[in-house]
Formats: structure tokens, sequence, C-alpha cells
């Protein structure tokens, strides 16, 4: 699974960094790095609802204190 | 245009207690051809200041204008007001004039003799001594090499410490040992004199004695860098700027979200984003086949400001953009460091999603950014260009 965080200005400001951080632990924490690949990119053009993820191709909104919420639901759930 | 060219940098404390300092440098520039003048006025605070800022711009202009050295003198002598103390009119001063980029003339009268760096090392130039209206002038010619670091001073460098830190004062062969140890080939003008004005600064204690002033010449090939920032006003000029940017030769910086994605597009190359935050405030670069360097937009550009910014005032910031690996340091050390040619091309497109009052990164801040930092780059000596889409 393909997980890419956006990191352009304006979600960089609503706290790419947090989320991303929290991603890379989870991902760690609940094994499942061989499984899920983190990347990022500049501007998913979804910059009012930032902060923007794609997985596989569909782009969600997340803030850094959904994380863990968005993780459970779109990531583990579907990896496991 | 000849292959070698000048970056000059200069810097000055003042001594304790003082608003203005005594010391003054001028400089002037006319293509091929920079004069800089270094003049340290009798005393301190504003009678040494006007006594220097008269003579190194009565010297300056009259160099620039081709004029000799004795007449230089007997106008400085008959022009500066006499100090009402001390009976005299006084101030030292040392000219390098560069011509044609090509040979460096070297005249001085009483300050520390100016320092010649040749591939790092110490070189001792020939010197001739011949008296103009009583003064003592030292004459020197020299043929440029790229890499040579010229280094004027006034004399409150090697009084640094004096008595304090040191017995006899920071001299002139600890100045030059002390130089030749921190050489390295991409240290810019302006860090060099900072870099000894700094130890100054460490050796006084942070009480300066006396006004201290270090102007460094350093002798380099040309070395142009393009950054393209935002993409065009008009999406049907996009291949336009695409096509003049790419055709520039130098280095390439593309900077922007927005304006990665259409280069990589343009390009018909992958761009891959890392997530490593190097520096937490600055976001990621990424790669673009063909691209040197690849960042985010607004926020780097700022970051990179407010590095030019300190480079002109302190460079205070120095340590941490020299070594820097996040794209901010990157970029300033492309522009700052190794630049002598600049050509911006600055995108209008307006991003509606940033025209958020909640989030710096506005229409406004942008264009103001890049008028900011042209701006800047003109003011430490670069020749800079901007072309706006």
């Amino acid at each position: 699974m393909k997980v890419t965080i956006c990191i352009g200005s304006s979600c960089h400001l609503k706290g790419s960094r947090q989320v991303i951080e929290r991603l890379q632990a989870l991902v760690t924490e609940n094994g499942v790095a061989d499984s899920v690949e983190l990347g990022g990119a500049f501007c998913m053009k979804n910059c009012v609802n930032g902060v923007s993820v794609s997985v596989d191709g569909q782009i969600h909104s997340v803030k850094p204190d959904t994380v863990d919420e968005f993780f459970d639901t779109e990531i583990l759930a579907k990896v496991k | 245009m000849n292959e070698l060219c000048v970056d000059v940098g200069t810097m000055s404390l003042n001594k304790l207690g003082e608003q203005s300092c005594g010391d003054m440098v001028q400089m002037i520039r006319d293509g091929e051809d920079t004069v800089l003048v270094l003049a340290d006025g009798l005393g301190s605070g504003v009678k040494a200041n006007i006594l220097s800022t008269l003579t190194s711009k009565i010297i300056a202009t009259m160099i620039a204008n081709g004029m000799g050295v004795d007449e230089c003198v007997k106008t400085m002598i008959d022009t500066l007001p006499v100090c009402k103390t001390r009976g005299v009119a006084y101030s030292t001063f040392t000219i390098i004039r560069i011509s044609g980029n090509e040979t460096a003339e070297i005249i001085q009268y009483d300050n520390p003799a100016v320092i010649l760096l040749r591939n790092g090392k110490n070189y001792d130039y020939p010197v001739t001594t011949r008296t103009i209206s009583g003064k003592t002038i030292m004459e020197s010619k020299v043929r440029l090499q790229c890499g040579d670091v010229f280094i004027a001073m006034s004399d409150g460098t090697i009084y640094a410490g004096v008595g304090e830190t040191l017995n006899y004062g920071w001299q002139r062969e600890n100045i030059i040992k002390f130089v030749e140890e921190h050489y390295d080939d991409n240290l810019s003008a302006q860090a060099v004199s900072s870099l000894i004005v700094d130890a100054c600064n460490d050796l006084y204690q942070n009480k300066p004695g006396d006004d201290t002033t270090a102007a460094a010449i350093r002798v380099r090939h040309r070395q142009v860098v393009n950054l393209i920032f935002g993409p065009p006003q008009n999406p049907k000029d996009l291949n336009k700027m695409m096509a003049l940017f790419f055709a520039k030769q130098g280095k390439h910086i593309v900077s922007g979200g927005t304006t990665s994605s259409l280069t990589a597009a343009y390009l018909g190359k992958k761009m891959e984003t890392s997530i490593d935050y190097l520096d937490p405030e600055i976001p990621p670069i990424a790669f673009i086949e063909g691209v040197d360097l690849v960042t985010e937009g607004v926020l780097t550009i700022n970051k990179a400001l407010e590095y030019a910014k300190d480079f002109v005032s302190g460079n205070k910031l120095h340590q941490k953009w020299h070594s820097g690996k996040d794209g901010a340091s990157q970029i300033a050390r492309m522009l700052l460091e190794e630049a002598t040619d600049i050509n911006l091309y600055v995108g209008r497109a307006m991003n509606p999603a940033h025209q958020n009052p909640n989030l710096p990164i506005g229409f406004n801040i942008k264009m103001q950014l890049a008028e900011d930092l042209a701006k800047l780059l003109q003011e430490i000596g670069k020749t800079v260009n901007v072309s706006y889409f």
C-alpha cells in the first residue's frame, strides 16, 4: 500500500510534519512496515482540506489529532 | 565578458559605546572595474565617521574616474576638516582597484597591510614606497588569479585583545594564520570579513576598544544560478517560461509545489519527494532529474531570505546554512555563496487555496518575497535579472 503525505506550503503549515512522524511511528508499532510505503508529495490540489494524505490514489484529509483514527480505519484495516 | 569576477564583502564593529563607526568602506563597481576604499578616521564616533566618510567617498570617486593617487591624496588633505584637539586632518586609507577583472592595484596609507591569499595561502606581493605630500604611500600591482582573496583591515583588528586577552594584540601574522586555517574555496568575501571581525570581537570580549573593520575581495569564476518561483499567471505562458528558464546555463532551482509538478511534467520526468524533515520548519525537498534543487515555495524562500538578510548584518546564522541540508540552506548556499549571476523567474499565478488570512503564504507575500530577495542579492553585489510571468 502506498501512502503519500502532502508537504506543500499549505499542508506543511497545517501539520504535515506531525502527521508524518505519527504515521511513521504507527507503521513501526503495528509491524506493517513491509506492506505500507510512506512517501511525500508537493501539492495534491487539495490545499483547503489539508493535510492531504492519499492512500492508493484516494485523497483523505487528516489533521495531527486525527492521525490515529485515520491510520486504524484507512490503513491498518485495509492491510490486515 | 571576462571569465573572472570579484565578490566583495565587508563587516564593521563599532568601538564600545559609539553609535557610528569611524571606519568606512566605499565600493564603486563599473562593469569589470571595482574600486574599494577602506578609510579609518582619526579618533572615534561622529568625528571619525565624518573623516572616514569624506576620505573614502573622495578617493573612491576620484579613482573610479581614472585620476591618479597623487591627486587623490592632495585633494583629501585639502578637504578634510582639521581636528581641533589634535590640530591635524587625518584618516588612513587602503585602496584596492580591480581593473578589467585582470589586475589589482593596492594603494595603502597607514592601515594594516592588505593580506593576499593565493590558493588559500598567504602571498607576499611586491610593494614599492613613495612619498606624496609628506605621506608615505605603499603601492603594489598584482595580476589576478582565480581564488585570490584580498583582505583590507582597519587597525582595530590588530589591536584586538591588546593587554586583555593577548599581550600584543592580534598581529597581522596571527590574522594570516587564522584565515589560512579557516579558508575554503567556497567561503564568500562576506564570510571572510565576518570571520575576522567576529574573532576580533571575541578577543575584545565583546567590548571593542576601537572601530574594527575587515573588507574582502575574492576573485572567482562566474557562476550562474537560475531560480523559478511560482507558475505563470497565464497558464499559456508555461512552456515559454520553462523554455527560457532551462535555456540558461548554470544551476537550476525549482521552488514551489505546483511549480515543481509542472516542471516535472515539462521535462517528462518523475518527481520524488522525500519526507525527511531536516529542519522542522522547512518542508522536505524533492528530486527531479535535470534540476539541481527542488523545494517547496514560500516557506523555504522566506527562510532563505532570512539567511540572506543575516548574511549582510552579522552573518550569525552562517554555520547553520553553510552546512544545512534542508531546502532553505541549500538555496542560501547556491544564491549567496556559489552564484555571481542570478536569474529569477517569478510566476504570478495565484493559488486560491493560499488566499486564507490565517496562512502566511498569500499572493502578496509571495511577490514581496521575490522583490525583497532580488533587492538584497543586488545589494550583496550579485548581478540579478528578474523576469515576471
